[in-house]
Formats: C-alpha cells, structure tokens, sequence
C-alpha cells in the first residue's frame, strides 16, 4: 500500500471541510485535519423535508382542542410571569426551579390567578358534557408542559377537590361549592391519604361521629398515624378540604366517606381544632404546597357529608342505597379515575418534549471521528443512540392514542363502562408513567453533560415527574387490580359459560392464533403477527394465572392469599394487557388514515414500538411465543427499523407541535446559547430586538 | 404594479455602488430578484431599502387583485400572493443584513417587506398600521408571525383594529429596531455606505450613533398595555369585545370606546381568521405561518365563506362609501367548521400549498419547525 498522492491528500481535505460546512455525516473518506471551530448547524438543514404533514400528524397526536392549547401556549409565553429568559437569541419559559420551596409555591399561586384572569378555567367544574371535559384535559396538558406543580396545583383542586363535589356530592353542594371553586374564590383540597395509609384508603384511620342534638359531625384525627399526608394545597393555600373518614353511627362502622371541612378562613388563618403542617422540601414538585393535617374534633355541618353514596338522617340514621360496602367503597373511587387519566397523558406530554430536545440535540451534536481527521459523527447517527432514542420515540407516539382513547372512553362514560374505565385507566396510568420515567433517565443521558443542567428542562423533569409512579394509586398495586379484574372476567366466563365480552378480551373466544415459526421481516411488520403475538400472549397468561390460582386455592390458600403468591404471572400478564390494549389504539388510530405517507409512517412507528417491546420484554422467551432464532429476528429487524426511522427523527419530533419557548437551548444553537457574549451584560440599543 | 400605492418606488441600495429604484410594475418580482442575486454577490454587504416620497410603502395593490377576482381569475392574484409571501421569507432568512428605513407610512405588504429584515429604522414620520380586517382581508405576509411576538397581547389588538403606531411605538413594541430622526437620515446613509461589513453588531454600532430614545407619547396606547393585555388575551373575538365592553363599564374612556368601534366596523369573517392566524403564529416559525397564510388568502380570495374582501375594497377603495355590508354580518353567524375552511388545502386540483425556497442560511429567529 502506497501513501496517497498530495493531489488525493488535498481533494480529501477539501471534501472533509466541505463535509463540515454542510453539515452532513454521509462522507466517510479520510481527511487530513478537522475544522478547527465547530459551527453549530440547524437540524433542519440537514434533515430532508418530511414527505408526511407535521400539522397533520399533530392534529392525530393532540386529537382535539388544538387551538385552546396553542392560545394557552401563548398566554404563558406573552406574560413575564411565566420566566422568560433568552438564550441564542431565542426565549425559553420554564420555571425558576433555583427558587426556594416558598418562593416556587408563590409563583405557582400566581401564574394560577393569571390564567384564571385569562378565563383558561372557565367552565371547568360549572360546563358539562364530553366537549367541556376534552377541552378541559387539553388545557391541563398544555400547563403542564409548563410546570408539572402548575398542572397538579390545578388538578387538586379541579379535578379532586371539585370532581369529589360533583361526583359525591348532589344539588345542593353543586349549588353551594362549584362556582366559587371555579372562580378560586374557594380553594380545595384533598384529604385521603394518611401517614399509615396510602393505596390502602379503606384502612384509614380519621374517624367521623355524628352529634345528633347539634346536627353536627365531628372529625378525629385518633393518633398520629392517622394526620392526613401528602396533601397538595393543605400547607399554604386551600381554604377547604375533602376529608376522607370512617364514619361511625351508633357504634357501628360504615365505612369510608367523603366530607367537606373548611381549614382556613378568607383570610388564610387556620381554623380552630385543626392543626396544618407541612410535607417539607420535596425532590420535585416543590411548587406545590403539600401538607399534614390533624382534625381535633372539627365540627362540620350535617349537610356536608357529601350523600350520592350514603347519607344520614337528621335524627342519626345510616341511609343508603347501595347496600354491599365494597360497591359503596368503590363509588368514592370514582374522581381517582379523572386523575388517572390526566396522569397517564401529561406522562405522554413529558416524554414528548424530553424527547423533542433530546433528539434534536443529538442531530446537532457531534462526538468522535470514525477514522483519523474525519468530521466528527452527529450523536444521532450511531447506531447504538438510535436504538437509545428511536423505540422509545415510537412508543410515545402509541402511548399518545392509548391516552386520547383513556380520554375518549373517559368523557363518554356510562355505568355501563365504569368497569372497563377503571381497569383501563389502572393500567394505562402504570404504563405510560413508567414509560415516561424512563424515556427522561434516556434522554438525560442522552444529551449528556448538558442533560444535567436544569434550564434544560429533562434531568429536572425526572425529580417533577418521579411521583407520578405512586399518586393516584402506586403502580404496582394498579397493575395488580387489572391482573384482578381480568381474572374475575376469566372465573366469571368459564362459570356461566358465556364468551367473553368486553376489555378487549373478545379475541379470548377465538381460536389461539398460530406465529409463524419462520418471522420474515414483512411477517414481522404486519399487524396480524403483531396482534396475534400479543394476543396469544394475553390468553396464554390469562389462562396460566387462573389456573396458577386454581391450584394454590386447591392446597388450601385463600383468594388473598394465593394472589400475593402469583405476583409474577400477574405482573407479567397486567404488562400483556396493556400492551395489547394500546396496540389496538395504536391501530384504531392507524385505520382512520387513508393511505399515504402519513399512514406510511404510522405504521413503521407501529412496527417498531411492537418489535421493541417482542425484544425487551422476556416474557415472550419466557414462556415460548417466541423462539430463540426468532428473538434474534427481531433484534436484528429493530436496528432495521431504527436507520429507517433515522431520516424522519426530527419530522417526527416536530410533529409533537412544542413550541420552541417550551423546549430548551440545546434543542437549538446550543454554541450561541453559551457563547462568551451570552453571559455579558446586555447593552441597550445594540441588540436590537429579534421578532 | 401591484406592490405599492401609486406614488411609490422602492430604492434599494446595495452596497455603497448601487442604487437601484424600482417603480411599479413587476415590483415584487424585481425585488425577490435582486435579492437573491445580493445573496451570491459577495460585493454586497448589506442592502438597504427605503421608500420614495411620503411612504415607505402602503401595501400591495389589492385593488388590481380584487379586479382579477372579480373577472374570475383568482389564481392571478394567488400568483402573486406566492410571489409576495416567497419574498417575504427569503428576507426573513437573509444572509446578509437588511436596513430599512421607514420614514413614513408602513402598512400591509410594506410591513413585510421590512419588519423580516435585520434592521428597521423608525423616524417620527414613521406610521405603522396592519387595516386588513376593515378590507375584508387579514393581516399576512408574515404578520401573523411579528405581531404575535409584540409583547404580551399587543399584536393581537394592532392586528385585530388596524391601530396606527407611531415611530416611538414601533420602537417599544420590537417592530422598529431602532428611531433616528429624520433630519439625520442622510448622514447615517452616507455612513453606511461606507462600511464594508456584514457584522450586525458592527451596523447596528452605526446605526446607534445616529439613534436616540424617543418618549412615547401620553396618549399612547402602548401606555394601555395592561387593558390590552386583559382584554386581547381571551380566548375568541367575542370574549375580546365583552372584555372591552366590561373595561369601558370600569371607566369611561375615548380610546376602549374607539377599540370597541373597530372591531365592530370590521369584517367578522376577518375578525375570527385573523385572531386565529395570529395565536398559531405564535408557536410557528415564520414558514409555516407564510404557508398558513397562502392558504388563507387564496380562500379568501375564492370567497366560499365569505366575499369581504371584495365587499371591503368596494367600499374603502373604489365607491369609497365606507360601508362594507359584511356577509356574514355577525360574529355569531361564524361556526367553527367556516374558520377551519380558511386553513385547510384549496380544494383545486392546480393548487398547491406554498413551496419555500431551500434557503442555505437560517437567523436564529426564523427556523419554522411547525
């Protein structure tokens, strides 16, 4: 081998600048010396123009109420409350999270007084009907793009404090409570869960009498276990509360019940026999004032039990029209299932924008030459950042319709499907929190060293997002009940002989789908193989846990008892439900699409967010629906997938329709954003302003 | 001409050799022409543009476009709306840096042709106005990007009344970078002249010595921006004006009285298109909002919803009676599914969505992402 002659030395500099210029990463010739500067180039220009319509894509990613939330993007981006900052010549708003605890729950206080002035809230808890609640879970995603202490400030009390006065409640707390709870004249909480007891809401231990003579309640905090814990708005702000309470009459328990006790009085002091602590500094959500509460014989008004459920006679009597107190119990539920489903989409939203300046920092940031003198390679194109990025960048996109669907089946809700909802819900709300958690772990590191600083938003949304995991029902214990309630469908079809009906668990009544032994890749990429593997997954665990059940059941274990001992089918097949379920949202999704490239891309985004979970997760290897030479198909087709969805990342993120204010510098020309001159001391007239 | 009332040429000076004046005729073209040949020419360090006359310039010449409609060639005018809008972005995405000086009326299509580039200089014969929604048209060549980004919700009131800015409040609102009086003009031409920079910092530290700080009047209505902001950020055009209507409750004021009235005489059709066009602005980036705007016009245009613009150029243009009988007449005649016809695709197998330019440079401030 020869050295290369001058004449090929110079070409293969002159190529190797050029390569910088332009920004691209296709050239892998040789060259003698690197650039000497880096320039940052937008990841636009090298991205070639999507051939799908990213505002089409977006109106079937946001599904509804776009323009309410791009006016709300614009409220918080027009006022200064909402931290404006520039960087590389762009405004950012976020949060000062370097703000003390106190300092942040001000804000917080504030920006809510400011988007009420704007009228954001206005029919949130006096409108009705399905448009109303879709308009109203558009808003609330948008504020918490924001803030995540904004949205959950505002889910307190809107969607717990005011969903528990319209559920439980009837006409006359209507009447009484819901306008001024709109208009925040009213500020509510809600007490449930105790320093003893968190998912377990039927052990709490508040306790509530009724004094007939005054026609009066009185609430007990009986012991310390007993303070009320974790309650957002109780430490700072909320005036009343729900109070969740055993309520004793004559002597006999009825079990658990909702009430409303005021705590402060207009002018924000505590109200006598009640005693308000505060959780203290938290790693996230420090914006909200989360509290302790003790009720020392706190007397409320007869009518303040709120009676949908139970009510009690002025003369002391326990009326109620549902007899059996598990139905009862399970009726004061029903406002968690509202919770449910705006935690499971603001993960969704959370994912989103990680992911948005997580990618479009790796299409401008480079690392290593492959060979001597070479441009550096942009992050996102090795092979092992891809496979880092892309499948969790597919499955937000599935767990995008599997949240507009919990929604849709949320608002148009009958009794009917009460059961479907919460089991939807329960599993949904674990899946899609989990996924979040970890696409921001992902993304953090992805973006490396940069990932750590806070105005970049995605290291400090691990802290902010982190309890979503265990609010509103710890995901474990979710998980569980939708293991439960598939089997109770499962005992309940095999005991009257009927088909199943309803879960999505029809295909149960099927024959079992047969997988090829042999997956070809167009094999792999179909929806039949696709929601067969997953359906024969699902039926094979469904059958595995019945029968797991049935036979330490058989040895003399209790129903409790041999449930806790199949926590790993039950956890396995929860997964499997799941996993069928948002797949089939993800193709409902797909079928009101008519051909073209955006269907195109639909389905290789499908493709990937299946074959993923086929490779990850191990239960297909685990119990035999996959073989190992196929397991190994699928490996090799996921890296497939993630060159073809190479080309598209940056279309794909921009689809998510975030504006750039909500993103971070590094999601734009991070080297302007940290220049020399960035960190002078601006002079007036010479900058002039950027429109 | 169809760019500038008639009174009008553009000078555009590149560098300190040239000095070109464009009368009317193919304006737009000629300029988007030159434009793109300064990009490549490496003489050409900046270009500066400025109006002849009384005007920088008072709009494109509707008048011409509404005889096409009428004669049943709205793609004549679509033609030049594409033209116009293409123009638009390349200034938007400029290499080098454009000054313009605006020593007098700025209004419609003279915006564009100014508030995209680097440097505007306001005088205090500056008059800046957006009168769309009173023609039955709507603010665009890429104001639903720049009035969007006005602080707090001042945009949305210039867009929605047409208000007159003067230069000071060109300054104080962004759209002016910076005001030197007219009487110094001519020296701070000579001045740029001779430099031989594209540096930006390096122009606007020219500029700067020949700028001063004007005072906003008292009766400014940038002094107002609190009202404006609580009125201008609701949600619909009929949350504005009952906005307004409880502000003029609140106090008895000429100036919320005259706002009510605009919004009133103007077309409700262009009312709602343009608040909309204005908040999507908002979160886009100056492409998308010149395609959203394409679509937008060329629907104006074919009149489907609504012929207000042809109805308001009768009125303030030809017969000059001003009274447009606006059809639909009323806010509440407007559902939702008749906005959203404005920003779908033209349903005509010819037409397609405006196609931008690959453009080789991107400022900061003008990468459209959505």
């Amino acid at each position: 081998m020869g050295s290369p002659s001058p004449a090929d030395q110079v070409s293969r500099r002159a190529q190797a600048l050029a390569g910088h210029l332009r920004g691209l990463h296709t050239s892998m010739e040789p060259s003698l010396s690197p650039s000497p500067c880096l320039q940052y180039s937008p990841p636009e220009l090298a991205s070639p123009p999507s051939d799908f319509n990213l505002s089409d894509m977006r109106k079937l990613m946001d599904g509804h109420n776009l323009q309410d939330r791009d006016w709300l993007f614009g409220l918080m981006i027009q006022s200064k409350l909402f931290n404006p900052r520039v960087a590389g010549g762009r405004v950012f708003v976020s949060p000062d999270y370097n703000q003390s605890m106190e300092q942040q729950r001000e804000m917080t206080m504030k920006r809510i007084h400011y988007l009420l002035d704007c009228g954001v809230f206005q029919e949130w808890l006096t409108g009705r009907g399905p448009e109303v609640e879709m308009r109203k879970f558009a808003l609330h995603e948008v504020i918490g793009m924001y803030d995540h202490s904004l949205a959950v400030k505002l889910g307190v009390h809107y969607f717990l404090w005011g969903g528990a006065i319209q559920f439980f409640g009837t006409k006359r707390h209507h009447d009484k409570w819901l306008r001024d709870s709109e208009n925040y004249v009213i500020k509510g909480c809600f007490a449930m869960t105790e320093l003893g007891h968190g998912s377990n809401v039927r052990g709490i231990e508040t306790v509530t009498t009724y004094d007939s003579k005054t026609g009066e309640f009185v609430i007990n905090s009986p012991c310390e276990s007993a303070q009320k814990y974790w309650i957002g708005g109780a430490a700072n702000h909320a005036t009343h509360t729900i109070v969740f309470s055993q309520l004793n009459i004559n002597g006999k328990s009825e079990g658990v019940h909702a009430f409303i006790a005021q705590i402060r009085d207009t002018d924000g002091n505590i109200c006598p026999n009640v005693r308000v602590a505060d959780c203290g500094h938290k790693i996230g959500l420090n914006g909200v004032d989360n509290g302790r509460i003790w009720f020392d014989n706190v007397r409320i008004p007869r009518e303040n039990l709120l009676n949908s459920v139970a009510d009690v006679s002025p003369d002391g009597q326990y009326l109620s029209a549902i007899k059996d107190p598990d139905q009862r119990f399970a009726a004061f539920l029903a406002p968690l299932t509202s919770g449910r489903v705006t935690i499971a989409t603001s993960a969704v939203y959370s994912s989103k924008m990680s992911l948005a300046i997580a990618i479009r920092y790796s299409l401008t940031r480079r690392a290593f030459s492959i060979t001597p003198n070479q441009p550096e390679v942009l992050l996102l194109d090795y092979p092992s950042h891809q496979r880092r990025l892309l499948p969790l960048l597919a499955k937000t996109y599935a767990m995008s319709f599997a949240a507009n669907y919990l929604k849709m089946i949320y608002v148009k809700r009958t009794p009917e499907s009460n059961k479907t909802i919460h089991v939807v819900s329960s599993a949904f709300k674990a899946i899609l929190t989990w996924h979040n958690m970890r696409t921001l772990q992902e993304c953090r590191e992805a973006c490396g060293g940069q990932g750590l600083k806070t105005e970049n938003r995605i290291g400090q949304m691990k802290g902010e997002y982190d309890v979503q995991s265990t609010f509103e029902g710890d995901n474990n214990v979710l998980m569980q009940q939708v293991s439960k309630a598939l089997l109770a469908e499962y005992i309940a079809v095999q005991k009257r002989n009927r088909p199943f009906k309803g879960l999505g668990l029809e295909h149960m009544n099927k024959s079992c789908p047969v997988v090829p032994s042999q997956l070809t890749s167009s094999t792999l990429r179909s929806s039949q193989f696709q929601t067969d593997i997953f359906c024969l997954r699902e039926r094979d665990l469904l059958i595995r846990f019945a029968a797991e059940m049935s036979q330490l059941q058989a040895q003399g274990l209790s129903r409790e008892y041999a449930l806790l001992q199949s926590y790993q089918l039950a956890e396995d097949l929860g997964r499997a439900f799941s996993d069928r379920a948002i797949l089939q949202t993800f193709l409902d999704a797909e079928a009101a699409v008519s051909s073209g490239p955006l269907k195109s891309m639909l389905s290789l985004l499908r493709s990937m967010h299946v074959l993923i979970i086929l490779e990850e997760d191990a239960s297909f290897l685990r119990y035999g629906y996959l073989s190992p030479d196929n397991a190994a198909g699928i490996r090799k087709e996921v890296t497939i997938l993630c060159s073809e969805l190479r080309p598209h990342a940056l279309a794909l993120v921009s689809s998510f329709g975030i504006p750039d204010a909500f993103l971070s510098p590094i999601a734009f020309n991070w080297i302007d954003a940290n220049s020399w001159s960035s960190v002078q001391p601006q002079q007036g007239a010479t900058v002039p302003l950027q429109i | 001409m169809k760019m500038c009332s008639k009174d009008f040429s553009t000078r555009l000076q590149a560098n300190y050799n040239k000095s070109i004046e464009i009368y009317e005729g193919r304006l737009i073209s000629k300029l988007l022409e030159l434009f793109l040949a300064y990009e490549e020419d490496s003489n050409v360090k900046l270009v500066i543009m400025k109006g002849n006359g009384r005007a920088f310039c008072s709009g494109g010449d509707v008048a011409a476009v509404v005889h096409d409609i009428n004669r049943g060639n709205w793609k004549i005018g679509a033609k030049f709306f594409w033209e116009e809008y293409i123009l638009n972005y390349v200034m938007a995405t400029y290499s080098k840096p454009q000054v313009s000086i605006l020593n007098g009326i700025v209004m419609g299509g003279g915006a564009g042709a100014s508030v995209h580039g680097r440097f505007r200089i306001a005088t205090e014969n500056s008059v800046f106005a957006m009168p769309e929604t009173a023609l039955g048209l709507f603010p665009d060549v890429g104001a639903s990007y720049f009035l969007s980004r006005f602080p707090g919700f001042f945009g949305e009131y210039v867009g929605l009344t047409g208000a007159r800015l003067d230069g000071a409040e060109m300054l104080a609102c962004g759209l002016a970078t910076h005001f030197v009086p007219s009487a110094r003009l001519s020296s701070l031409e000579a001045a740029l002249h001779k430099l031989d920079s594209s540096d930006p910092a390096i122009i606007s530290a020219v500029i700067d010595e020949y700028s001063l700080q004007p005072y906003l009047k008292d009766k400014s209505t940038y002094h107002r921006l609190d009202i404006i902001n609580r009125c201008f950020s609701r949600r619909t055009i009929e949350e504005i004006l009952s906005a307004l209507e409880r502000e003029a409750v609140k106090s008895a004021d000429d100036w919320i009285s005259s706002t009510i009235q605009s919004l009133q005489k103007a077309s409700p059709t262009s009312l709602k298109i343009s608040l909309r066009s204005i908040r999507e602005g908002r979160v886009q980036g100056v492409g998308q909002c010149l395609i959203r705007e394409y679509r937008m016009v060329c629907h104006v245009m074919r009149g489907e919803v609504s012929k207000d613009f042809v109805e308001g150029c009768r009125a303030i243009l030809f017969d000059k009676d001003k009274n447009p009988k606006w059809e639909p007449s009323r806010l509440d005649q407007l559902n939702d599914s008749m906005i959203d016809q404005y920003f779908s695709r033209v349903d005509d197998e010819e037409w397609e969505d405006l196609k931008l330019p690959a453009r080789s440079s991107y400022t900061a401030s003008a990468l459209a992402k959505l």
